[in-house]
């Protein structure tokens, strides 16, 4: 299956200070692909994330979105292109209720079109505001014209996905009184919202038990075939990638280890090793902690 | 949908029992006072308790509101109408001016350049004696501020701030306050957002400038101290960061106390710094905490609260 | 005023001299900055403590000036670190929310200026004559040093130099370097936090009072003498929040466009120029000479 190529990173470096937190990578990830983002803790993983979504600059390389490049785009205009992400450590909008999180995202849907980005060049963002959930300055302080309308169908649009993720029941709570799990999910459903093209999920499954895992599993690959969404998942639950993804990428110290796609037969040896440094890396962290739980919430 | 006409009711039915019921003329230029203060305190509320920028500026906005007016009233005999929205324009002239370089970051930035704008509008107040007359004040202002005409840009303004802070914008805002980064990445320019709050904040703030200038009809650069501006913000902390029904509570209640005990003057300001330490030690959520009044009362589920959810 | 080399010394000498009282009320702001990442507007107190303290050391119980001085810094410090227990520290334990510390310490300030104005009243006063050296040296040419003016600079100096040595070379120092990388990492590591924060305050305190001394012989004693402690927020936020270096570049920075725009422009235009620069260097270098902009963790 020949996919059009969504999202490419070429010959990408991360510096930070002395420190080299990603060291020349490079990957593509094609249309309608689940692709799993795999290695141990500190292996750039986030690193790669935050670059994609504008919160870093790479100190070089270049990165395509839709063979735009967008390595110089701020944060905003990444997400108006049409990529949307979960953060690993949850940043909900906790006094507010799980229904106003998604509706904050839903309100910023944006529209773009390939031919569009193929004529506005490379700088300019080819995306233009969806109107079917704007209105004007004016009609939102006189509550007057469109707002009644595009309020009602924001609320339905946020309702439809939260009712996707299993939480419609939870609507009015505030985000930040829902259990752990319900907040990951809600994180995706807010993600969901902007209708993205890319959906970037971090450590989904991080902080759950086996049989929310298992769920999460369900609800991911139910998603990625529902919305047709390419979807790119980091975790290091090796199983849980190894389960769900047809490309896998692996980090390790900042460099990519292997790609499934590249590297014609992946040496089992080597997603062995990388096995074995997961576990070696839990080990450490344990014996530091105290305990694995400790480790699974806190931020790389 | 339901709920913002009957915001929108409630409104003007307080704002029509302000306006006509039977008042002497004391009382009547406390409840004129009282128009103004929320005025300038929603405009404050916006912004930080909304937004989450603190100021202790914004005195300096009022000061902007009420020198345009009084002077394109007096100097240029504009009618006072044109005035009063010609100083809130020249608040958000000054608002933008001050927030592009300060609002890109986030910190206590904005909060000390707020600081050096109220100084340096008041010293430009003072010297530029040709066309401001300096510290001794500017007069015979025409009183044109009537408790009609104060309780109206009440209504009007009270009734606008609810509507934005139940809309797109509202969300925008309280997303940008609770979490910049997780804002950015759902696709608001947070700097943009909090422009738009500041504008909108130096608005209101330049408008209750405006309207204190008719009612005093005399104004001075020292009414728009650093003092002023803490008491601006003071009265939306007291309140609640993040409840605009809270905002207007603890405005009307300082404004009735400060009213009150206007003769031990001299023990007035030890009591009020003694108040805003204990009241960010014991109840640092203020009067309503983030909710708005109709958030308490008991409603069937399903009924969306604008803002906020119930909290544990 | 036209231009003349004599007046751009003087002025200089001026300047360099009203930035390091400047750069002694900074870097005590941007300690406290430094580690708990909030304006302490209460500053401005404890540099009022400080003066007042030594005022009445020097004055109502005829201590020299040793000792007066030595017992004002002790109080000031001792009024922050109180300030600290009693008002921040419960904040803190509540809410990681710095707007309610910062209200706090502009409630902070009020009290301690307005329980100045109630009991010893709001009249300027003044350090007795006697107290500092108050010779005046012609260098030639029209250019007087004062000896105050060399007296605040060398103080400066020297205590800026003391807490440089305290944070490089001693434990505690060291603490609160790393403190001020990040407090919560510190503090599992084993510092103990609550008294490292009270020490910041004690030194924040002790800074202050000698800025508040320098500013009382300079100009005077009053109850609002705190507020020209925004003169040196506004030096530190040039200079990069939180950044020591910076505050004291920054106020030295301060200082001299301020002397500088009184000797050639006119004297009622220093504060407008302070403002300017403030925006200007927003604009260009918002997060100032040495500020960080490290980000948090995604």
């Amino acid at each position: 299956m020949e996919n059009k190529i969504v999202l490419e990173l070429s010959s990408v470096d991360m510096r930070f200070g002395g420190v080299l937190a990603l060291d020349n990578v490079s990957f593509q990830v094609h249309e309608g692909s689940l692709t799993g983002i795999i290695g141990p803790n500190g292996a750039g993983k986030t690193t790669v994330y935050n670059i994609i979504s504008g919160v870093y600059k790479p100190s070089s390389g270049t990165v395509f979105f839709m063979d735009q490049d967008i390595t110089a785009l701020r944060p905003h205009q990444i997400t108006h292109l049409g990529i949307a992400r979960t953060f690993q450590n949850l940043r909900l909008f906790a006094r507010s209720s799980a229904l106003e999180n998604v509706m904050t995202a839903a309100q910023n849907r944006y529209r773009t079109s390939f031919l569009e980005a193929m004529f506005r060049g490379y700088l300019v963002p080819a995306a233009r505001p969806d109107d079917d959930y704007r209105y004007s300055f004016l009609e939102a302080s006189l509550h007057v014209g469109r707002w009644g309308r595009v309020e009602r169908r924001l609320r339905e649009k946020g309702m439809e996905l939260l009712e996707r993720v299993g939480l419609a029941d939870r609507a009015e709570q505030a985000a930040g009184t829902l259990p752990y799990g319900m907040q990951r999910r809600l994180e995706i459903a807010r993600a969901l919202a902007l209708g993205p093209k890319l959906l970037m999920l971090d450590e989904p499954a991080a902080g759950m038990n086996p049989e929310e895992v298992l769920e999460l599993n369900g609800l991911i690959t139910g998603i990625h075939r529902d919305f047709g969404l390419t979807t790119l998942v980091i975790e290091h639950h090796m199983n849980m990638i190894l389960n769900i993804c047809s490309h896998v990428i692996c980090l390790n110290f900042g460099a990519k280890l292997f790609d499934s796609e590249s590297d014609e037969d992946v040496d089992i040896m080597e997603i062995a090793k990388v096995r074995e440094a997961v576990q070696h890396n839990k080990d450490v962290l344990a014996a530091y902690l105290g305990s694995d739980d400790a480790k699974e919430g806190e931020a790389v | 949908m339901k709920k913002s006409l009957f915001i929108n009711a409630g409104i003007i039915a307080l704002s029509l029992g302000l306006a006509f019921y039977p008042l002497g003329g004391y009382q009547e230029g406390i409840v004129i006072l009282l128009c103004i203060n929320c005025v300038a305190a929603m405009g404050v509320s916006i912004l930080t308790g909304f937004t989450g920028i603190f100021t202790l500026g914004h005195a300096a906005y009022m000061a902007l509101g009420a020198y345009t007016t009084a002077i394109l009233t007096v100097r240029y005999g504009v009618h006072w109408l044109p005035a009063l929205l010609a100083g809130g324009l020249i608040a958000i002239l000054v608002a933008w001016l001050i927030g592009v370089p300060t609002l890109r970051l986030t910190g206590d930035y904005y909060a000390i350049a707020s600081i050096g704008l109220g100084e340096a509008i008041r010293l430009i107040l003072e010297n530029w004696q040709s066309f401001t007359r300096g510290a001794r004040g500017f007069p015979g202002i025409d009183p044109y501020t009537t408790r009609g005409l104060a309780v109206a840009m009440f209504a009007v303004l009270t009734i606008l701030m609810f509507n934005l802070l139940d809309s797109r914008l509202g969300r925008e805002l309280r997303a940008s306050r609770d979490d910049d980064v997780a804002a950015s990445l759902l696709g608001f320019n947070t700097p943009h957002s909090r422009m738009k709050a500041l504008l909108i904040s130096a608005f209101y703030c330049g408008i209750a400038g405006g309207l204190l200038g008719g009612y005093m009809s005399f104004i001075q650069p020292s009414m728009f101290d650093m003092m002023k501006s803490t008491e601006l913000t003071a009265v939306v902390v007291f309140g609640g960061l993040g409840s605009m029904t809270g905002t207007l509570l603890g405005s009307a209640a300082i404004t009735l106390i400060m009213e009150y005990f206007r003769d031990i003057s001299q023990y007035r300001m030890l009591i009020y710094g003694l108040l805003l330490v204990v009241i960010m030690v014991f109840r640092p959520e203020g009067l309503l905490g983030n909710r708005e009044i109709w958030d308490f009362l008991p409603h069937r589920s399903g009924t969306h609260s604008f803002g906020k959810g119930r909290r544990s | 005023m036209s231009f003349s080399l004599s007046t751009l010394i003087q002025q200089i000498i001026n300047g360099l001299s009203l930035g390091s009282v400047y750069a002694l009320i900074a870097v005590g702001y941007s300690l406290v900055y430094s580690i708990l990442l909030f304006s302490n507007f209460a500053h401005g107190g404890f540099l009022v403590v400080g003066g007042y303290a030594c005022y009445f050391l020097l004055t109502q119980w005829g201590y020299n000036t040793a000792v007066s001085m030595a017992g004002a810094l002790a109080a000031s410090g001792l009024v922050a670190v109180l300030t600290e227990r009693l008002a921040y520290k419960p904040i803190r334990e509540r809410t990681p929310i710095t707007l309610y510390l910062l209200i706090a310490s502009m409630g902070v300030n009020i009290v301690i200026e307005n329980i100045f104005v109630v009991t010893v009243g709001g009249r300027i006063r003044a350090l007795p004559q006697s107290t500092f050296p108050t010779g005046v040296f012609e260098l030639g040419g029209g250019v007087t040093v004062s000896a105050s003016d060399i007296l605040s600079l060398v103080v400066a100096a020297v205590f800026l130099v003391l807490l440089q040595l305290f944070l490089t070379r001693t434990r505690w120092g060291l603490a609160i370097r790393a403190a001020a990388c990040d407090l919560r990492t510190a503090g599992l590591m084993g510092v103990n936090v609550t008294f490292l924060i009270a020490l910041v305050f004690f030194v924040a305190g002790l800074l202050a009072a000698v800025g508040g001394i320098f500013l009382s012989v300079r100009y005077s004693l009053y109850p609002q003498l705190g507020s020209i402690t925004t003169k040196a927020f506004i030096a530190a936020v040039i200079g990069g929040l939180g950044s020591l270096p910076g505050a004291v570049l920054g106020s030295l920075i301060l200082g001299l466009a301020e002397m500088l725009t009184a000797g050639f422009i006119s004297s009622q235009m220093r504060d407008l120029v302070v403002y300017s620069l403030l925006v200007l260097i927003l604009l260009v270098r918002p997060a100032g000479f040495f500020g960080r902009t490290a980000g948090e963790k995604i």
